[in-house]
């Protein structure tokens, strides 16, 4: 990476000088990123300096630092050695073989040191990235889901990858690069000066200029670079769309539509990048020009002193060797200075992270749930939309009750504060007469049960997706699978239990994927389990088996089903009838039937189903 | 069997790749950039000898004009210099221009073509492949082929020319000297040969455990619902621990590894200074030698050694594109097994509307689905498939839509054998709507009208009509912001909402034959009604196949088949159909 211990390279470089790769290639990428995260990234005031980071592995700072001087330090002796030996020549002098050995000596010594930077930074910097993303995780892990929601998973997917990479870079890169830099800087202008001041002041004057390009160029190339990143993501989604969406682009036959789109911004992502191509084949050229004007002022003014004696042949070419060892470092901070910004605001948005209080448990009941549920006044809103409007009910415990209602009622989040995985703006959940929020989460979660509508599977074992909770026990998790249906599946699997689940779990069907949910909710042997529209893609008579099975395995259970179809659910203690949030009707099959015309709309869309199966 | 589009079966992970393989690789696209490459290359050239020429300059001015103290001399030399200079200026200008433009240019082609294969490629290439592993591989392979291209490629060959260059200059001028100083150039060739495989090795480690560290977080944060409420937090703490923990191992290996070639790089090239300052000297004693030249000589080994490190690095990048370029190679290659075979090549005739012909379907590595099943769709009738979860039925109608082609057997529509109607013209017959719905980023309305140029233009009043006669319109106003209604990229809109716009987007277009599979399972009953109207409005050619759980929902079926083992059999009446749900086998 940054190198400056290799400063040596540029001696007498007289032609053109060209920036490495590595520059030019970073500075695009982290000007690019900088401007694509600012678009979306609020900016977080400071909380604390990144360099506080340092401190924490000083033991490491200190020896990267010692290595990074020792090198750089060295690498300037290299040009001195070469105008010794010419000069020492020059008048006519043998050279010793001793001059030759520590000349030897000092480039191994410059190998030991720049290779130790090198394994210094790399530790430094991966250490960092662990420690930050164990301690980031750490507190991820202790959110609340309302919490993760306001915070955004996109974000913390961020703050998990590409602000750790940024601050991975400012240390890995940015930290070695700045002591280099001043320690070259600072050591070849002191040795040009005592060289020959005028000509050191006539050099030092253009130099720094390579630095002032650098900085107008890349301002204007800003702007285009990140024109040049929304491209990518425009085209990556598109890209990401025509894959999940295959198959229905495949129904459609639109695959043309598809390209059309596609290659009106990968056409326009090219022409962006011919744009900025404009300026940057002026900009390296014009760096190597601004070196190749300095070699010049050296050779004409130079040349003159070494004709009229007041200047040795060695040093004019010493001379030259440090002017060229100065170009880079001056390169070097101009976009270094742009990896520490970036890496600050990256830490700011960690912190940020890390510092947010602590939502302690603050639960204390543990006494076992039996099953009383009272909401009391819920209200929960969503930016300007009621998700949830002053809904009250009780459920008694050991008693099977449906929540039913049209798509979009706010069935789904009212079982999800039923779970306590989402807070209310006001109103309470009791259990048993306790607040919610009075359990201890291990209680609650551990008798309370939330099959999700979505089929959520890990990449791992049947089993352990399975008795996916620790306090699962064997029997339970066995006792789970045959209510679940899934005996007969499992069976039919060449490792059975222990078959490893594929991403998205695309080799299973939707209903198994369902049946799997269910198991894994029963495997707690839960008190109370709730059913978000669990049956929705499981056939008829599955889902009749199913429900028997759970009502025989597990008698005193209080069940709380979110279901779409009243069949299924007559029988049921009791039916409440949601609709934009708010309680429509709550009663027996029998009451509802009677009271809500609404409650009648719903059977009556439905009736063809009893006419054929009764 | 099928064809297999599992990229794990094409795909062999060599980690080294020879020049001549990659430039094969490049080749086709590179023909295209012919007269750019070739401006690029005497660009190069010329950008190279400028370059090299100026120290030789500067080793004639000190042994012709400074040593003999000739000012005069100085100044013209510093005048034919700056013209040096400038040609250098202008020669890298155009070199980085030119070249630039072929770069861009031909990754515009490659990400193009690369669009269009995705888009000719079968379902079964998108079902074989993990869609996040071809989401990350399609874009960072383009991507790692896009650093290379804008970047490297320039450097790169500009690196080697000026290796070469610096390397005729230096023996063309001495020898001797020339030979002794490229010495530790051997080594380093010899060292990079002898580390390359423990590198490549760590590296690709190394790669390994970010990607699965990204994929842990991703998957944790996606599902962190779940784990809490089954109280595991403790399940992403340590599965992340232990990740992280790979990560970090392997990344610092890497990181050891990776850091020895600057490092060594730097010191041969002093230990070739050495050389050349000790036997230089030798040979200027013994008069083989001027001291001018000498100087020259130290900067031709800077100008050898200096890109020589730089192109090792861009080697990595090299390799990393070349792989890249590789996998893009490989999916550039597959062809497509659904391809449409002319009408004259198949002899045979269905009946109906829809005939299924002894049609066998298994997926690779799988099972058989469908066993020599036979059936008949009439036009204009209602058909319902029934039967077990996995037992078939989405399979049977991704046949219809030709999504996949049977193993055997043959599937009919309007009487001409499916494999001989243009794509387009199939597309517009059958319409087809999805277990899971899949929306397009945009609102509702771009999701209605995707893909229909007859509506494309329409003004809104004229498009209220349309959704009016269709009966949308109730369906429409329950979005906040009715047809404008945004669709997020997820979590915005509940599954049932989804159902209800792709079902919309499906009846838009009319289709003879339109498949509902699961179509209304997340979609209230009442919602669902007034879906049944919808659909009873539909001309009365159009035939319907329904695939449901919910009776109700296939009522009005005038036929009912029981998909399930292999089979897809007539059940005759609705109480036969529940009977055989009820009691018939599962899925086995």
């Amino acid at each position: 990476m940054g190198d400056l211990a290799g400063v040596w390279r540029n001696v007498i470089h007289w032609a053109p000088v060209d920036l490495p790769f590595q520059v030019r290639f970073s500075v695009l990428l982290y000007i690019a990123q900088e401007f694509r995260y600012s678009t979306y990234m609020p900016p977080v005031k400071p909380q604390s300096s990144m360099f506080g980071l340092l401190k924490r592995y000083y033991v490491f700072a200190l020896l990267l630092a010692i290595a990074t001087i020792v090198g750089n330090g060295l690498g300037l002796a290299v040009p001195k050695f070469i105008s010794v030996g010419i000069d020492t020549f020059s008048k006519g002098e043998s050279i010793a073989t001793l001059f030759y050995i520590q000349f030897l000596i000092l480039s191994v010594v410059i190998f030991v040191f720049t290779y130790f930077q090198g394994v210094f930074q790399t530790y430094l910097s991966e250490k960092a990235a662990y420690d930050i993303r164990e301690e980031l995780a750490d507190k991820i892990s202790r959110m609340t889901f309302a919490r993760l929601e306001q915070e955004t998973p996109a974000k913390l997917l961020t703050n998990l990858t590409s602000d750790i990479d940024a601050i991975k870079l400012f240390l890995s890169m940015g930290v070695a690069t700045v002591i280099s830099s001043v320690v070259v800087i600072i050591g070849a202008a002191t040795l040009l000066l005592r060289i020959d001041w005028k000509l050191a002041l006539a050099v030092l004057t253009v130099v720094p200029l390579v630095g002032v390009i650098f900085f107008v160029v890349f301002k204007k190339l800003g702007p285009l670079f990140k024109k040049t990143q929304e491209f990518i993501d425009s085209f990556n989604t598109i890209i990401s769309e025509s894959i999940i969406g295959s198959a229905i682009v495949r129904v459609f036959n639109s695959g043309k539509l598809e390209h059309v789109k596609f290659s009106t911004k990968n056409t326009a992502a090219r022409n962006n990048g011919l744009e900025i191509l404009k300026l940057f084949s002026l900009v390296i050229p014009a760096i190597g020009a601004i070196s190749n004007v300095a070699a010049l002022i050296i050779l004409v003014l130079g040349g003159k002193y070494v004709i009229n004696g007041t200047m040795s042949l060695g040093d004019f070419t010493a001379f030259n060797s440090y002017v060229f060892i100065l170009i880079f470092p001056f390169i070097m901070l101009g976009f270094v200075s742009s990896i520490i910004s970036r890496a600050q605001t990256s830490y700011n948005r960690i912190r940020a992270i890390i510092d947010l209080p602590e939502e302690a448990d603050s639960g204390t009941v543990a006494t076992e749930i039996q099953g009383d549920i009272e909401v009391r006044n819920a209200t929960l809103t969503y930016g300007e939309k009621k998700v949830l409007d002053d809904v009250s009910f009780a459920i008694k415990a050991h008693t099977k009750t449906a929540i039913i209602g049209p798509t979009a009622a706010g069935k789904t989040q009212l079982l999800q504060v039923l779970m306590g995985l989402t807070a209310l703006n006001s109103g309470e959940v009791r259990y048993d007469g306790h607040p919610l929020k009075d359990y201890s989460k291990q209680t609650l979660y551990s008798h309370v049960a939330l099959v999700f509508q979505d089929s959520v599977l890990f990449n791992m074992s049947l089993k352990e997706n399975i008795a996916f909770s620790s306090a699962v026990a064997e029997e339970h998790t066995q006792k789970a699978i045959e209510v679940a249906e899934l005996h007969d599946f499992i069976h039919t699997l060449p490792q059975g239990l222990d078959s490893v689940v594929s991403e998205r779990g695309t080799s299973l069907s939707g209903g198994q994927k369902q049946r799997i949910m269910l198991a894994r909710a029963l495997a707690l042997n839960p008190q109370v389990i709730l059913l978000d529209d669990f049956t929705a893609r499981v056939d008829e008579s599955t889902e009749k088996k199913i429900l028997a099975n759970i009502e025989k395995n597990y008698p005193d259970i209080t069940i709380v089903s979110v279901t779409q179809k009243i069949r299924s659910v007559e029988h049921f203690d009791k039916i409440i009838l949601l609709m934009e949030g708010e309680v429509v009707a709550q009663g027996t099959h029998l009451e509802l039937t009677e009271t809500s015309p609404e409650y009648a709309q719903i059977i009556e869309s439905q009736k063809s189903t009893n006419t054929y199966e009764n | 069997m099928k064809t297999s589009y599992s990229l794990k079966d094409h795909i062999d992970d060599a980690p080294q790749r020879s020049f001549k393989s990659a430039f094969a690789k490049m080749k086709p696209l590179l023909i295209q950039e012919k007269k750019g490459i070739i401006i690029a290359f005497v660009a190069v050239i010329a950008n190279a000898f400028f370059n090299l020429v100026g120290p030789l300059g500067i080793g004639y001015t000190i042994d012709t004009y400074i040593i003999p103290q000739d000012y005069q001399g100085v100044l013209i030399a510093g005048v034919v210099l700056l013209g040096i200079f400038i040609a250098a200026f202008i020669s890298n200008y155009v070199q980085m221009r030119v070249m630039g433009g072929v770069a861009q240019r031909t990754l515009w082609q490659l990400r193009n073509d690369l669009f269009a294969k995705l888009q000719d490629l079968p379902l079964a290439f998108f079902n074989q492949n993990k869609a996040g592993d071809l989401i990350s591989r399609v874009n960072s392979d383009t991507e790692k082929v896009n650093e290379f291209f804008s970047q490297g490629l320039m450097r790169f060959v500009g690196s080697v020319v000026m290796v070469g260059g610096a390397g005729i200059f230096i023996v063309a001028i001495n020898w001797k000297l020339g030979a002794a100083s490229l010495i530790p150039a051997l080594f380093i060739v010899i060292f990079t040969q002898v580390v390359a495989r423990w590198v490549g090795r760590v590296n690709k480690k190394s790669l390994t455990t970010s990607g699965l560290l990204s994929g842990e977080i991703q998957e944790t944060i996606a599902n962190f619902k779940v784990i809490l409420a089954f109280n595991r937090r403790d399940y992403f703490k340590k599965r992340f621990a232990e990740v992280n923990g790979n990560n970090f191992k392997a990344a610092f290996r890497a990181g050891v590894a990776n850091e020895l070639f600057t490092p060594t790089f730097e010191w041969m090239g002093n230990i070739a200074l050495v050389i050349v300052l000790g036997f230089g000297l030798y040979l200027i004693a013994s008069g083989q030698l001027a001291i001018g030249i000498l100087v020259s000589f130290v900067i031709y080994v800077t100008r050898f050694y200096d890109p020589l490190r730089e192109m090792a690095r861009l080697w990595a990048t090299l390799q990393t594109a070349l792989a890249a370029w590789d996998r893009i190679g490989i999916i550039l290659h597959l062809t497509s097994d659904v391809a449409v075979i002319p009408a004259e090549t198949l002899k045979h005739t269905g009946k109906g509307l829809l005939e299924f012909r002894q049609v066998s379907f298994g997926y690779p590595e799988g099972r058989e689905v469908l066993h020599k099943v036979n059936f008949v769709f009439e036009k204009g009738k209602t058909y319902a498939l029934v039967g077990p979860t996995g037992g078939g039925k989405t399979t049977t109608a991704s046949l219809i839509a030709r999504l996949y082609d049977p193993t055997s057997g043959e599937v009919f529509l309007d009487g001409k054998d499916i494999r001989s109607y243009d794509p387009k013209e199939r597309a517009q017959k059958i319409g087809f709507i999805l277990q899971e719905p899949f929306l397009f980023s945009g609102t509702i309305k771009d999701n209605l009208l995707y893909g229909l140029d007859a509506y494309a233009t329409m003004t809104d009043a004229e498009l209220s009509a349309v959704m009016e006669k269709f009966g949308f319109t109730s369906l429409v106003s329950r979005f906040e912001k009715g047809l404008d209604t945004p669709i997020g990229s997820s979590g915005m809109l509940s599954l049932g909402e989804r159902q209800i716009i792709a079902f919309m987007r499906a009846v838009l277009r009319e289709p003879e034959l339109l498949i509902l599979d699961e179509a209304t399972a997340n979609i209230d009953t009442i919602t669902e009604k007034i879906l049944d109207e919808i659909l009873a409005k539909l001309p009365p050619t159009t035939t319907r196949v329904i695939i449901a759980h919910r009776l109700n929902t296939i009522a009005n079926a005038d036929d009912i088949f029981f998909v399930n083992g292999g089979e897809v059999k007539e059940a005759g009446s609705m109480e036969h159909a529940v009977e055989m749900l009820l009691h018939g086998k599962r899925a086995s």
